[in-house]
């Protein structure tokens, strides 16, 4: 015998018209079911569900509300390192050694929000790339968002979806009011391949007392058959140094300029010269206030 | 091999005389070989005797036109009556670093228009462009905001943008003492040369002055030289300044 829908599946005729069959039939499942159904149907989750649960420690939810003290609420900025410089207090006559950074073309490309990558984030790029340097699937990104393909690309991280700055607006330098405190995040000087006294502060070994050949190089690898005659994970060795991230934090910006895109901050920042620094208010200091900075970069722009 | 090919058809026509005949049966064998089936048939020749035939290019089927929109993604981009989307590249904003090529040459002007407005101290001290300006080996005296002046022999002038600074040696109770001071630190009121060197030094850091061969000891006497002048010919009024 062929199987038969029941009544309250069987699918009205489409003379109806443009009227959805779904309104007409008092919420009934509209999917087609055929051959044998269970008695007992499924439960929707396999785990407790209920109003009043805590939130479980290994969930999206649970590790966004750990991270909501240190998520800083404004996006940073891309930012080049063109060198140390000073700057003299004119009443105290103190030299603060400063860091000249530049802020070119900065532009807000995309947003990664909660509901569609789990977290926030503004995407943000500097600089400008010949277009026919950059692949089609990057130039699809950037024509599709209505900003010019760029250099430098970055993710910075916000707390919220009232840090996700429109995409496209240009962030000037005055994105950061002189006085405030930023971290500035980059990829230290590389320094090759460098020993273990160099990389990890080693003592070498002696000048002489029998030493031959071995003076700047590490003693033991590790314990012998009662520490299990193998090489512990982790074990500081020789090897490539330099050329990691690197992050200075609570630096002050002493000076901002925003005709020539400068900020200068205090002391120094991890890279060489022309290395693209990332800045974003310092997670240390308490939240700068901004109200200011945004009008100034709205009537700029 | 070709004997015993020979002999294999006489053992079944002619089993009785194998040993007489053996002569004659090898010259039929030269023949027998002709004798095969394939050699007649020929399949070789036959076959290609048909493929050889021309056959004219079939005439290449037109593309077809009007495909349904859901199988336009199957089909290479070139066959798609649209051709594909253009994809916009907008122009870059205006760019802060074409504005400002050398950063650090602007912080160091914006700072020498506050601290040196009038350019004065960097004439001073700018040995490679202007001509009256310090040298090695001159003896200057620096003025303190806090008052204190100190005097010595230049042995270095270190020119580096709003850093500049210059070295100076001299002898205070028979100790050897140098101090390195800031050009255009806000804390410098004024630099006076008290003495040019007398002929021109033909290093740029005299740090062999350091040697007792070549050490200058103490310059207070010229120094003081120097004041008493300076006094008399601009009046008493700073010469009573200075002996308080």
């Amino acid at each position: 015998m062929p199987p038969r829908l029941s009544g309250s599946l069987i699918q009205l005729p489409f003379s109806l018209g443009a009227v959805n069959p779904q309104y007409i039939l008092p919420a009934t499942n509209s999917i087609r079911t055929f051959g044998i159904r269970s008695l007992n149907p499924p439960k929707p989750s396999r785990f407790n569900v209920s109003p009043n649960l805590p939130v479980l420690k290994s969930t999206p939810t649970a590790a966004l509300e750990r991270k909501a003290a240190t998520l800083p609420l404004r996006t940073g900025v891309i930012a080049i390192k063109k060198g140390m410089s000073a700057i003299f207090d004119p009443e105290t006559g103190k030299r603060i050694p400063c860091t000249v950074l530049q802020l070119d073309r900065v532009q807000v490309v995309a947003h990664k929000t909660r509901d569609v990558h789990g977290y926030y984030a503004v995407q943000v790029g500097s600089g400008w790339k010949h277009p026919k340097n950059v692949t089609k699937a990057l130039l699809g990104h950037y024509s599709g968002q209505g900003v010019s393909p760029k250099r430098h690309v970055y993710e910075f991280r916000v707390k919220d979806e009232s840090g996700l700055v429109p995409v496209g607006k240009l962030l000037n330098a005055n994105w950061f009011q002189e006085g405030q405190y930023v971290d500035a995040r980059s990829n230290s000087k590389g320094k090759g391949f460098a020993g273990v006294m160099k990389r990890h502060g080693f003592g070498g070994q002696d000048r002489s007392h029998g030493v031959s050949l071995t003076h700047r190089s590490l003693g033991s690898a590790g314990p012998s058959q009662g520490g299990g005659s193998r090489v512990y994970p982790g074990k500081k060795m020789a090897g490539n140094m330099g050329n990691e991230q690197n992050t200075v934090q609570n630096l002050k910006v002493l000076k901002v300029d925003v005709e020539n895109g400068l900020v200068l901050v205090n002391g120094s920042v991890s890279g060489p010269r022309g290395c693209v620094i990332r800045i974003q208010d310092a997670i240390k200091k308490p939240w700068p206030t901004f109200a200011e900075t945004t009008e100034a970069t709205e009537t700029s722009t | 091999m070709n004997r015993q090919q020979g002999e294999q058809p006489v053992l079944i026509s002619l089993p009785p005389a194998m040993a007489t005949s053996s002569q004659f049966t090898r010259q039929l064998g030269c023949i027998r070989p002709l004798m095969k089936p394939q050699l007649f048939i020929q399949p070789q020749i036959s076959r290609r005797s048909i493929t050889s035939a021309f056959t004219p290019k079939p005439e290449p089927v037109p593309f077809p036109t009007t495909i349904p929109e859901q199988f336009l993604s199957q089909i290479p981009d070139r066959f798609r009556p649209h051709a594909p989307k253009k994809l916009k590249i907008y122009p870059p904003p205006p760019s802060a670093h074409a504005k400002c090529k050398d950063p650090i040459a602007t912080v160091t002007e914006s700072q020498l228009a506050v601290l040196d407005p009038t350019g004065e101290r960097r004439a001073l001290f700018d040995y490679r462009r202007s001509a009256r300006s310090v040298k090695v080996g001159d003896i200057l005296r620096v003025t303190f905001k806090n008052g204190d002046p100190f005097s010595g022999v230049c042995l270095s002038i270190k020119l580096r943008g709003i850093d500049t600074s210059f070295l100076l040696r001299n002898e205070l109770t028979r100790v050897g003492v140098e101090m390195s001071v800031k050009a255009f630190s806000p804390n410098v009121e004024s630099v006076e040369i008290v003495k040019r060197t007398e002929k021109r030094k033909r290093r740029a850091r005299l740090y062999y002055m350091r040697k007792p061969k070549h050490d200058m000891r103490s310059v207070e006497n010229i120094v003081s030289n120097y004041l008493r002048q300076k006094s008399a010919l601009t009046g008493q009024r700073s010469a009573n300044r200075k002996k308080r």
